[in-house]
């Protein structure tokens, strides 16, 4: 079946099987490598994606449920090729070290801060508990979505 | 295990009665597609083989989450959790609900998985389940053949088993108003937040200092092949006697009641001791607030 995506503001029609799901698809089809497959059952969160602006674990939808809708990966949240605020503060909060989580943390900071600039750490941690980092770095992750949480306010 | 999912066919019906038909001709061959959050996992591990998955999301009508005042709250199977979590009414009257929903999984499974979807998979260990006994839910099934209302200490069969019939699908759940000035609270324990509970216990609590109106209830997860709800503790809390040793009863009921398996997540023996700890834990505090 045909399915339409919007991919970081970028229109794609896709051929899909009913058995893919939007990990697979954006992986191999758009070729979207940003978004990490780990535990393929909704455990890990390193499939993180924003789906029609809210982040779901890609692992667990169809290709063919996103049918029609707007997909942001960690990409989509560059302006003119820079990276946003949100991304730089994850870099200099050493928030990264293997790198392979970050996309799913960064995309779940991005919603979580644009719906409340005000987040209390206690939010932040609600927020990304189902989302693992096996380098262990949460402390500095909670730090840099706090610190760029300032870039949010109006 | 295979990470790629086993075939199927898809459909996406735009009404119920489509949905219906597709139910009715695949004779329970197929699956009920929501959120999905239980379901690509277990066809991703071939628990499950349907020939068909029919996804529910293009029906209107099921996305309906609405409170009627006095009456009570709808929830339709295409609800997710977040969206029950974000409506004010939700966290100021279904304490319990609210409370049990907030640890259900994490914040980005919430995003999908529907309230509809948890009790329709069944789990002992499904976290909204315990607070749906203590509110006394009614299920609504739908079928071809017609609707039924079945009460939720009757929906849970077995472990994975509903009371639905193979051509039946939920298409919502009636919570009614709980009881005046009611408090609600639910313990669950557990190793992170994607696990599923080590033992899960709802309560509910009204006029805690008067004896003769005083309602208490309390339901668990996984602690037995299904949710339950021990009904024989709500009477001896009627009694005029001290709260203490009516709270050292009740714990007795329950862990008489109480069936846990060992598995990967604790042995019976500490989920005893949890059904001891938490059931104390929880009434002490529901009487303290009310």
């Amino acid at each position: 079946m045909k399915i339409t995506l919007t991919v970081n503001g970028k229109k794609y029609e896709v051929d899909v099987k009913p058995n893919e799901t939007l990990l697979d698809v954006l992986r191999d089809k758009i070729g979207i490598k940003s978004v990490k497959a780990g535990c393929w059952r909704g455990e890990c969160g390193i499939c993180t994606v924003l789906l029609d602006g809210k982040p779901v674990k890609s692992c667990l939808v169809l290709a063919a449920e996103a049918d029609g809708s707007e997909i942001v990966t960690v990409e989509g949240l560059m302006k003119d090729g820079r990276l946003a605020p949100l991304q730089k503060a994850f870099i200099e909060h050493g928030a990264i070290q293997c790198g392979f989580c970050t996309s799913a943390f960064v995309l779940t900071a991005h919603w979580l801060l644009s719906r409340n600039p005000n987040v209390t750490r206690e939010e932040v941690i609600e927020a990304i508990n189902g989302l693992i980092c096996r380098c262990t770095g949460y402390e500095q992750i909670i730090e840099a979505i706090l610190a760029a949480a300032k870039y949010y306010k109006k | 295990m295979s990470l790629i999912l086993p075939k199927f066919e898809y459909y996406k019906p735009s009404t119920l009665d489509e949905a219906l038909e597709l139910l009715a001709k695949f004779k329970g061959d197929a699956r009920i597609l929501a959120g999905g959050t239980d379901l690509i996992v277990d066809l991703r591990s071939r628990i499950k083989k349907p020939k068909a998955v029919i996804d529910i999301k293009g029906i209107k009508e099921l996305h309906k989450l609405e409170y009627i005042e006095g009456k009570g709250l709808i929830v339709g199977a295409t609800v997710t959790l977040n969206e029950l979590l974000e409506h004010p009414i939700v966290k100021s009257k279904f304490h319990v609900l609210y409370d049990s929903v907030r640890q259900l999984a994490d914040m980005q499974l919430r995003n999908r998985a529907t309230l509809v979807g948890n009790i329709c998979n069944a789990s002992p260990a499904a976290d909204s389940a315990p607070a749906l006994l203590v509110l006394d839910a009614k299920v609504k099934a739908v079928s071809k053949r017609g609707e039924r209302v079945i009460e939720i200490k009757d929906f849970f069969k077995w472990v994975k088993k509903t009371a639905l019939e193979p051509d039946e699908m939920v298409t919502e759940v009636f919570i009614p108003e709980p009881p005046e000035g009611s408090r609600g609270k639910y313990y669950k324990a557990t190793r992170n937040v994607e696990d599923l509970a080590i033992v899960g216990v709802a309560g509910l609590v009204a006029y805690p200092n008067e004896p003769s109106k005083r309602i208490v209830r309390l339901a668990y997860a996984s602690v037995a092949p299904t949710p339950i709800r021990i009904y024989e503790v709500e009477e001896l809390f009627k009694r005029d006697e001290p709260l203490p040793k009516l709270i050292d009863e009740a714990v007795n009921i329950a862990l008489r009641k109480v069936s846990p398996i060992t598995d990967v997540r604790g042995s019976d023996w500490y989920r005893r001791h949890l059904v001891d700890v938490l059931t104390r834990k929880l009434l002490i505090e529901l009487f303290l607030e009310g």
